[in-house]
Order: C-alpha cells, then sequence, then structure tokens
C-alpha cells in the first residue's frame, strides 16, 4: 500500500550488498524471526480451530510462512551472511505470548486480530519498504512476500467483517485490549532507537542507526506500520477518530 | 481513556453526521496540541522530532466531534476531520500529495454519512478549481465556505472603517491574491462602495478578466502581478493570496493603511514594513447558540482570544447544517456574487453566526472587548512564548519564527 506522504525513503536504490551486507543480515534476521514466529502462531490456531476447512488454512499459513523465513535466510547466504532468529528475543517473545493467551482462551477471533491486523501490518508495510530500496533479488524477496502477507490480511478481513457486524461494541472493546498488548509491543520494537537495551536479534549493535545507509529509517518503518495499521482497522469499520487516538497514546 | 474511547466508538455508531469540516494545522506547534489533546494529560507530549515523524504518517481521519447550536434552537452534529497535511509541505511542490489527502478526507467524510463539508484552508484552495478530483460524492454536498469567508471579511473592512471614521467610499482599496475565489469574491462586494480598486495577482489573464467584470459596472480598476506596486496607493489591503506561510511583504505601504490578512496560513510577513498600519485578522466568525468539541478541543482547534470563533469556510458548513441546506454553496473560482453573500450572511445570522470580535496577534482591535482570558489590553494568547509581532513598528503581525502564529487549524481562508 502507498503511503500517503514518502518522508524519508529516497527512490535511489542501495546498489552496495556487501558494504552494507551486516546491514541486511540484521534486518533479515528481523524478518526471519518474524516468520518464524507466525508460523508458530498458525500451528498453534490450528490446534484450536473445530473446523477442518480452518485447520487446513492454518496449517497452510504455517508452511507459507516457514516458506518465507526460508527465503529470506536463502536471501542473506546470497550476500554471504548468517541471517540469525530468535523467537524468545524480548519483544517477539512477549508477541508470541500475547497470542498464546489468545490460544489459552480458544479465541479464534483474537488470535486473527493480532496476527493478520497487528503483525501483519507491521510485516507488509515494512517489507514493503525494504523491497523499495533492497538491490537484485533481495529487494524482489521483500516485494513478493509483503504481497502475500497482504493476501492474508484480505483472507481475515472477511472473517473479521462478519464478526463485527455481530456486536461491533464487543468486537472494538476486543480489538482495543489486544491493540493495548500488542502494539504497545510493537511501537517499543519500532521506536527510532533502542532505549530499552538490545533487541536480542541483531547480530551486534542496535541496526536503526545504520538504516540510513541502505536508504531506510526506523521512523519510516514505523510511520509505514502505523498507517498500515490504521488503514486496516478503518476496513474493519472502527471509527477513525477511535483509532486515532488508540495510536497516538501509544509509547514512542 | 478505554471508557472515552468506548464512548467514541459507540457516538461513532449510532450518529447522524450533518456536516464535516475538513481542516489541516497551519504549524507544527498547532499540530503537537492537537497530539496533546489526542494522548491526555496523563501521557507525556510527544518530542517535536516525534511529532515530524508521525503526522505524515496519519491518514485523513476524525479528529473530534462538533456539535454547534443555533440562537433558534436548531442543532448539527459534525465532524473535524484533518488531512493531516504536514504544516511545512503546503508549498506548490506537494500539491499532487496534498490533494491525495483532501480527496482521502473527503472520502472519509463521505462514509461517515455527512450531508455537507466544508474545505477549509489549503483543502479548499487546492481543491476550488478542480472539483471534479473528489471522490464520487452521492449524497453529500461539497462547499469551499469561502462565501461565508468573503461576507466576514467585507463585514470587517466596514467595521474598521466604522470604527476609526474612515470613509469607505473616499478609499483606494488593494486586493492581494484577488484572482482566488476569496480574493474576487471581496473585489465583487466591496468595488461598488469604494473610489478604485487596485488587484494583484500572479495570473494576469485571470487580472484582466476580473478588471473587465468590475469595470463593466463603472468601476475604476488597475491591476498589477508585482505584489508591491500597488502598496503605498492603498488606504484598504485585504491580503487573500494562498500562500504556505506568512511571506507577503507588501513594500511601503501607506501610513495608516488599514490591512486585513485573511490567510490560512496568514500572508503577512513578520518583516513586512507596516509603518503607521494597522492590521487585522479577517474572515472569522463567532458562534453564539453554543459550539463543543469532543474530545474538548476548544482553545486548540479555536485557538482565538474570543471564544467560539471559527474561520468563515468551515462555518458556512455548521450554518447550512444548522438552516438544513445541504448543499454546495460555494463551489469553483469566481462565482462569490454579492447576492450570494448576502444570502449567506442571512443563514449565518439567523442561527447566530456572526463577525468575530475583530483582534490581530497583539489583542482586540476593538476598545473595551474581554478576551479569552479576561483581559482587554491585547493576548498574548494561551501557548507559551506566544510570538505577536511587536518587533519595531509592525502592528498586528504574528511571528511565524517562533511557529506561535495565531492558531485556526479548524479551517481557514
Amino acid at each position: 500500500m502507498e503511503p500517503l506522504l514518502d518522508v524519508k525513503a529516497s527512490p535511489m536504490k542501495c546498489t552496495s550488498l556487501s558494504a552494507n551486507a551486516p546491514i541486511w543480515q540484521d534486518i533479515l534476521a528481523q524478518a526471519v524471526t518474524g516468520e518464524l514466529l507466525a508460523a508458530m502462531n498458525y500451528s498453534s490456531l490450528s490446534e484450536i480451530c473445530d473446523d477442518p476447512g480452518e485447520v487446513a488454512d492454518a496449517l497452510e499459513h504455517a508452511q507459507g510462512e516457514r516458506g518465507h523465513a526460508a527465503a529470506f535466510a536463502a536471501e542473506g547466504r546470497k550476500i554471504g551472511v548468517e541471517v540469525s532468529n530468535n523467537v524468545d528475543a524480548k519483544h517477539w517473545k512477549r508477541l508470541r505470548d500475547a497470542f498464546l493467551r489468545c490460544i489459552a482462551g480458544r479465541d479464534f477471533i483474537g488470535c486473527l486480530i493480532v496476527q493478520e491486523i497487528m503483525l501483519e501490518s507491521f510485516a507488509v508495510a515494512s517489507y514493503s519498504r525494504v523491497g523499495r530500496v533492497a538491490p537484485g533479488s533481495l529487494g524482489k524477496t521483500f516485494a513478493r512476500i509483503a504481497a502475500e502477507e497482504e493476501d492474508h490480511v484480505d483472507h481475515a478481513m472477511s472473517i473479521l467483517r462478519a464478526e463485527r457486524a455481530l456486536d461491533a461494541q464487543r468486537f472494538d472493546d476486543k480489538v482495543y485490549q489486544l491493540h493495548l498488548d500488542v502494539m504497545t509491543t510493537l511501537a517499543q520494537m519500532l521506536a527510532k532507537e533502542c532505549k530499552d537495551g538490545h533487541c536480542e536479534v541483531c547480530h551486534a549493535s542496535c541496526v536503526k542507526p545504520l538504516l540510513f545507509d541502505v536508504s531506510l529509517s526506523a521512523a519510516e518503518l514505523r510511520g509505514a506500520s502505523l498507517q498500515q495499521y490504521l488503514k486496516t482497522l478503518d476496513m474493519l469499520g472502527i471509527p477513525g477518530e477511535v483509532t486515532l487516538l488508540w495510536v497516538t497514546q501509544l509509547p514512542v | 481513556m478505554g471508557d472515552s474511547v468506548t464512548r467514541l466508538a459507540r457516538r461513532g455508531r449510532t450518529s447522524e453526521v450533518d456536516f464535516a469540516l475538513i481542516g489541516h494545522q497551519e504549524s507544527w506547534r498547532a499540530a503537537a496540541e492537537v497530539l496533546a489533546v489526542l494522548r491526555g494529560p496523563q501521557r507525556r507530549p510527544l518530542p517535536d522530532d516525534e511529532i515530524k515523524d508521525i503526522l505524515p504518517w496519519i491518514p485523513p481521519r476524525a479528529v473530534c466531534r462538533v456539535n454547534v447550536g443555533s440562537i433558534v434552537g436548531a442543532k448539527a452534529r459534525g465532524l473535524y476531520i484533518d488531512s493531516f497535511i504536514p504544516p511545512d509541505r503546503l508549498e506548490a511542490a506537494y500539491v499532487h500529495e496534498n490533494i491525495a489527502r483532501v480527496r482521502g478526507a473527503a472520502a472519509y467524510a463521505i462514509n461517515t454519512g455527512a450531508k455537507v463539508v466544508s474545505l477549509g484552508g489549503f483543502s479548499s484552495i487546492l481543491i476550488e478549481g478542480n472539483f471534479d478530483q473528489l471522490p464520487e460524492r452521492h449524497d453529500t454536498a461539497f462547499t469551499t465556505g469561502n462565501t461565508l469567508t468573503v461576507a466576514f471579511i467585507v463585514q470587517g473592512i466596514k467595521k474598521m472603517c466604522a470604527l476609526e471614521g474612515r470613509n469607505l467610499r473616499r478609499s483606494t482599496l488593494l486586493i492581494v491574491g484577488a484572482t482566488g475565489d476569496v480574493g474576487s469574491g471581496c473585489a465583487h462586494c466591496l468595488a461598488p462602495v469604494v473610489k478604485r480598486v487596485l488587484l494583484s495577482a500572479r495570473n494576469v489573464e485571470r487580472l484582466r478578466k476580473l478588471r473587465a467584470e468590475l469595470q463593466a459596472h463603472g468601476v475604476q480598476v488597475e491591476i498589477a502581478t508585482d505584489r508591491q506596486r500597488f502598496s503605498a496607493e492603498a488606504d484598504l489591503v485585504i491580503c487573500a493570496a494562498s500562500l504556505a506561510s506568512p511571506s507577503l511583504l507588501l513594500g511601503q505601504i501607506a501610513p495608516h493603511a488599514l490591512v486585513c490578512d485573511a490567510g490560512y496560513p496568514k500572508n503577512l510577513s513578520p518583516r513586512a514594513e507596516l509603518l503607521g498600519a494597522t492590521v487585522f485578522f479577517g474572515g472569522l466568525g463567532q458562534v453564539t447558540g453554543g459550539l463543543t468539541f469532543a474530545p474538548d478541543f476548544h482553545g486548540i482547534l479555536n485557538r482565538h482570544p474570543f471564544p467560539d470563533v471559527v474561520h468563515g469556510c468551515l462555518l458556512e458548513g455548521m450554518a447550512l447544517a444548522l438552516e438544513g441546506r445541504f448543499e454546495a454553496f460555494s463551489q469553483g473560482r469566481g462565482c462569490i456574487t454579492q447576492e450570494r453573500v448576502k444570502e449567506m450572511e442571512t443563514i449565518a445570522a439567523r442561527h447566530g453566526i456572526y463577525l468575530a470580535p475583530l483582534y490581530n496577534a497583539d489583542g482586540p482591535v476593538e476598545d473595551g472587548l474581554p478576551c479569552r482570558n479576561g483581559r482587554e489590553d491585547g493576548w498574548q494568547g494561551q501557548a507559551q512564548g506566544q510570538g505577536v509581532g511587536h518587533a519595531g513598528n509592525l502592528r498586528g503581525i504574528a511571528d511565524p519564527d517562533t511557529e506561535l502564529r495565531r492558531l485556526s487549524p479548524t479551517g481557514s481562508c
């Protein structure tokens, strides 16, 4: 999805992969970790689905996310870096725990909200931005996976819209409670600086200050992610004045 | 916070929306104050750098609900929708992005079911010649609101002349930005009652056309594309140019000239040398039948020294809603006539929407008027360090360098 205003991104592509390989390594590590976490989430989701079709869908999604992780890892190998992952890293673990609380409550709709509305908004927006500036197959892979993740969201939207139509107030309250939990963590992840210590995914020091070297910035990734999130909530039908309050009250 | 969100969400689904007001912030200070209200008092205000990073990514959406009452008992419910145009991106270079934002805000207004929508500030400037660029409109009427803006500018000029004992019929009127919708509307309304009219604008063809229209009524008219050419000759000046920031230098203006700054953002540069001139802000009206915001943005979205003051362009939408006339009263450019201005004035007045008390960055220009803060001797604004343009011989020009200009993000013209 196009941002309304491209505040930071340069249209110029980064042409030197090797010089910036450590930066791409960390970007890929975050992406692989996110994809593996998504795969775990879909696997968990399959365990609470009653409908065989839903079980199959969840398992298919899990497999797809593993494929994405593998594709990102392969891109790392192409540029000569080992792409690590850490689903137990502090922010990612909190996101996983939030999802598992929905699983524990056998809350299928809550699971979809966390994974498809919140985590996928982050993935779609940030992969799209990276896809624009990353050179060669690296950029193409990010762009392709962004498009595939967007398809997930479209699939989930119809289910969620139908659920909201049953009781909009209850649905919006549920989204808000999950927003407080999940989006607060994502906002901390997306902050311009990691003020509360190492994220436990970057291979050395924090990659955020270096993103300018590859025509990205932490502020841009955060802005694009929150914009995607707001637009997704709009598509669900939640009043924009309400979601504006939600987002402006997130930590920075 | 959860409760208020829940209340808002519930209202969002059950209330009808009579009108919507589309606007944007004219300074980062104004944007910061809006975001601070949204974050609530218990949260630390966002640092300036974070605001500049975040705001451009916010899609157009409602910021608050606006309820307006009439002195004859009518009520109308509306929304203020911010297009979130970054205050430092009003220049022509960003016109396509900004039109996209206005379109987004217009689509949002349509989705809410608003029956009439006023386009404030650059929203109307961007669209006034391009109404076909708005989304398919269904049952929603869009008005630039410029007719009521013109009405309040003209009323303000007449009132100031009366206050200062000036004879309008002996005056030479200069209109800067004369070929815009507001500028040409002012020309049509005031040309018959002044001695001579000087028109300044960038587009010479449009200037010639306007001159011909006025001359057909026997008015003495001269035109120039040089903004400063006529400055020394005018004793009344209306500044209605579409400027991204207060950058207008009028040159050597006549001593004791009366200058109405009707721009949003304000037109006049604080470096303008207006020796002895009196400046006042034009195009503002006041609601006397009640105006509420939810969340409470009083003094933030209508930041004026007097209560319930709003730019005319936005008041036009409210007046039409109170009247039950959900129509595109002001559209296009150059269509504002004396008759239409009179009609809109009548509608507004019927509901208690009148010319606002006149003021400038130094405070009220009418003696004896109490400000919002209760003082009579020049208001200093509510924001810390409000720039009031006292430098040298400047009278009443806000200082944009501090970004603390008079804030009226609910609109403009």
